[in-house]
């Protein structure tokens, strides 16, 4: 039996004290591997360049910390060569939609049964707080984004899970760094999917973007839950959403549903699965 | 088409050939050249000048005047329509290919086939001697061979000159590929089950054999988004105990480069194969050069050790796969294998042995019982090489990073554990500079005149020696280990007085990389100059006969 303990190595993680990365080593470490019953050495965990990428060092699986945006190209060669093993791309929102962006269509349309997971922290914190493709467009002034004070994001964000929908992803999923057990549960929903699995998780920096970002995404989240109403924040109750994650057309509506006013967690959408 | 199968027949009947491939940027059609040279004797290279020249369109031939410069010999066979008059030097025969094809097919497009049928009358090619070839195996058309009968017919009809072949010393059937196909066949006998391209000219040919060799074999076969992915792809393969391989040209090896230092610095072996091209960027993208030297030793940021290794013949295109194999295994390395576009698109027909031959292939080195629960995958070891677990090796889990890292592999940003991954990843790789085999010397090791030529060049620098009847005057080193240099090319260049390097790309990449390895004879002179053309002879003669005066 494979123990929580099991998963974790002696290193101590460069994060931040109070960084959402540290949900993302619990969810795994404790959770999502131990329930999972994937013994160590099964699991293959590659990552690219930023704060998240740190993860492969702190989890005793097999790890590669690799290169800026290559993570998701360098899990599927492993995938491809040994069929058996229980692969993770795991990047930030620079990794998989900047340097890497083009890879990710391509990850898709082949579908190879690896989970990605994109730890959105909506900007470049390694090289301390550049703007990020998934960085909020903001009026000038507004929050304190030390770094962007002066030249605040100009060009509209990145949306993963917009970009994941339109591209026709086999599962698509959104957890936040707050709610460990529904993390948790939604990257063991990735992982036992059979396909290619994308994950977005919330967690804005807590150095590099202002604390509004993080509370406003925490407290306007709501959760999508099979079979039942979706909670819009400008939907008229006439016009409300039945959650279907099977329907690929609601999922690509959901998409459209701005993410900083309405953040919506969990399976946006579960397409078939490989034979 | 004509040369194929006019190079197909003459390998039935036992000639030695070699054609190179001429073409431009078009789509489909557009002029194309090839130019056969037979031998009955050995693989030889084609004259500068050819005895025959079939010419469909002066027009064409134009663009191509420079690698199919006529001779005062030459025998030309024109179409009886050519609009040009003739400006020819020698005997040319007006013949009336696309009217016969019409004639007897009903259409025109089987000129090339009336020509096949001419040239096997004029050259006696055919198995009885009476001028009927056997066509089996070459699936011809029922108009094709309508087309070659009559074409056949025609030489009885015309009095052409004597120029009869010689019937080939060994009749034995030679086998017919170019040097693409025959790395891909390598790397499939050497245990290459992964492979991932992405298209590119002059190396598109690799991709297609990998993935039809492939395919029967149950490996694994990935055309990736860019060259970014498909050595990125193969890195991941690696990881997992696959030997991997990715091909590719100048721009896409470009692109592998970041793959390639990580490659170097996380000691992952795999193995790159770059047919070069005419660059820098686009180039001519269909005409050889050597001029990816430099970036196959020094390509990337960092001092990133690495092994380049360079053919210069078609055995060797196989023979140096399975080196670089064995290499990439046992010492856990990035190998890149330049080929050119020479080397791996001319059509050779030879024997077919040197295909068939084993080489040992030694598997990396790997955990045994005693590293369980206490391994590391850096661990420092007497040849600096670290046995490497297999991801998905129970009990051997490890992380690996392009952080400078420890014998653990645990990121480290200290000054000393830098300096030992520097000498770990650059000592690991000496023993390579006792590799004398891989480093060629012909003629007298006692000559104190030398030459150096590397990769297709080094045909031609050959053949052309031969031809001057130089071979005891000077000797010849063609390295196929370029870096790390073995010893053997050291002591070659310091006991010459005189030296010549003779290089296809404007600035001398080659020469300048000896110069940093060793000492060079006061005497050195250099023939440099880039692709666009391949060296003739005649060109080589002058520089050669100089270092010997």
């Amino acid at each position: 039996m494979t123990k929580a303990a099991v998963y974790r190595t002696r290193l101590r993680p460069i994060w931040c004290p109070g960084c959402g990365n540290f949900a993302l080593l619990d969810a795994l470490t404790r959770r999502v591997l131990p329930a999972l019953g994937i013994p160590s050495h099964k699991a293959f965990i590659v990552s690219g360049i930023g704060c998240s990428s740190r993860i492969p060092g702190y989890v005793d699986t097999y790890g590669f910390n690799s290169i800026h945006g290559r993570a998701v190209i360098i899990a599927q060669g492993a995938k491809l060569a040994k069929p058996e093993l229980t692969v993770l791309a795991i990047g930030g929102d620079g990794d998989f939609f900047s340097i890497g962006a083009g890879h990710l269509p391509h990850a898709v349309r082949r579908n190879i049964d690896i989970t990605c997971i994109m730890i959105n922290n909506f900007v470049y914190a390694l090289t301390k707080g550049q703007i990020s493709p998934t960085a909020p467009h903001l009026e000038r002034g507004e929050g304190q984004f030390l770094s962007w004070e002066s030249y605040p994001p100009v060009d509209p964000m990145l949306d993963m899970v917009s970009y994941s929908a339109s591209t026709g992803a086999s599962f698509i999923g959104q957890g936040i760094a707050t709610d460990v057990p529904h993390l948790s549960w939604l990257i063991e929903q990735g992982i036992k999917h059979k396909g290619f699995s994308f994950i977005a998780v919330l967690t804005p920096c807590i150095n590099f973007t202002p604390p509004y970002l993080f509370n406003a995404l925490r407290e306007k989240a709501s959760y999508l839950r099979e079979g039942e109403v979706i909670k819009l924040q400008e939907a008229a109750p006439e016009d409300s959403w039945i959650h279907d994650p099977s329907d690929i057309r609601l999922a690509l509506k959901l998409a459209q549903v701005p993410l900083l006013e309405n953040p919506l967690l969990g399976v946006f959408f579960r397409g078939e699965e490989k034979g | 088409m004509l040369g194929s199968y006019l190079q197909k027949v003459a390998a039935q009947q036992g000639y030695f050939s070699q054609m190179p491939r001429y073409y431009g940027a078009q789509i489909r059609g557009g002029g194309s050249a090839v130019k056969l040279g037979l031998d009955a004797e050995r693989l030889s290279l084609p004259k500068d000048n050819p005895d025959i020249l079939v010419c469909f369109n002066w027009e064409k031939y134009f663009e191509f005047e420079l690698e199919l410069p006529l001779g005062a010999d030459t025998v030309v066979l024109q179409e009886s329509d050519s609009s040009r008059e003739n400006i020819l030097l020698g005997e040319y025969f007006r013949v009336d290919f696309s009217k016969i094809s019409q004639e007897v097919t009903g259409s025109s497009r089987n000129k090339n086939m009336v020509a096949l049928g001419l040239l096997m009358g004029i050259l006696a090619i055919s198995n009885d001697g009476g001028g009927k070839a056997d066509y089996q195996g070459l699936r011809m058309s029922k108009h094709h061979l309508l087309a070659l009968e009559a074409g056949l017919d025609l030489f009885g009809q015309l009095s052409f000159p004597d120029l009869r072949l010689s019937p080939a010393e060994d009749r034995a059937d030679k086998v017919v590929l170019h040097g693409n196909a025959v790395i891909a066949r390598a790397a499939i006998s050497a245990g290459c089950r992964a492979f991932f391209g992405y298209p590119i000219t002059p190396a598109s040919e690799i991709m297609e054999e990998m993935q039809q060799g492939l395919s029967q074999r149950g490996g694994v076969f990935l055309q990736a988004e860019d060259e970014i992915s498909s050595a990125a792809l193969a890195l991941g393969a690696s990881l997992t105990g696959v030997q991997p391989m990715s091909s590719t040209s100048g721009p896409g090896f470009d692109l592998m480069t970041e793959s390639m230092v990580l490659a170097s610095a996380a000691e992952i072996p795999m193995v790159i194969v770059d047919v070069q091209r005419c660059g820098p960027s686009t180039g001519i993208p269909s005409k050889t050069e050597q001029s990816d030297l430099n970036h196959a030793i020094y390509g990337g940021h960092g001092d990133a050790s690495r092994v380049v290794i360079a053919p210069y013949d078609i055995e060797g295109c196989y023979r140096l796969v399975m080196e670089s194999f064995d290499i990439a295994q046992y010492f856990q390395t990035p190998v890149i294998l330049l080929s050119d576009q020479w080397l791996g698109q001319t059509l050779v027909a030879t024997e077919y042995e040197f295909l068939t031959k084993d080489y040992p292939i030694r598997e990396r080195k790997r955990p045994t019982g005693r590293d369980l629960g206490d391994y590391h995958r850096y661990q420092l070891t007497d040849d600096f090489i670290s046995p490497m677990a297999d991801v998905g090796s129970e009990g051997l889990a490890y992380r690996t990073t392009g952080l400078t890292h420890d014998e653990s592999g645990e990121p480290a940003f200290d000054f000393k554990t830098h300096q030992w991954l520097h000498e770990k990843t650059w000592q690991k790789l000496r023993p390579l500079r006792k590799r004398d085999d891989l480093a060629v010397v012909f003629g007298k090791e006692g000559s104190n005149k030398g030459i150096i030529a590397w990769g297709s060049s080094a045909q031609v620098v050959l053949e052309t020696v031969k031809d001057l009847g130089l071979q005891d005057e000077v000797k010849v080193c063609v390295p196929e280990l370029i870096h790390p240099l073995p010893e053997r090319i050291e002591r070659f260049l310091k006991s010459t007085e005189r030296l010549l390097v003779v290089e296809m790309n404007y600035t001398g990449q080659l020469h300048r990389y000896l110069r940093s390895q060793s000492e060079l004879p006061e005497q050195t002179y250099t023939y440099t100059r880039p692709g666009g053309r391949p060296f003739s002879m005649k060109e080589l003669a002058e520089p050669i006969a100089e270092i010997t005066r």
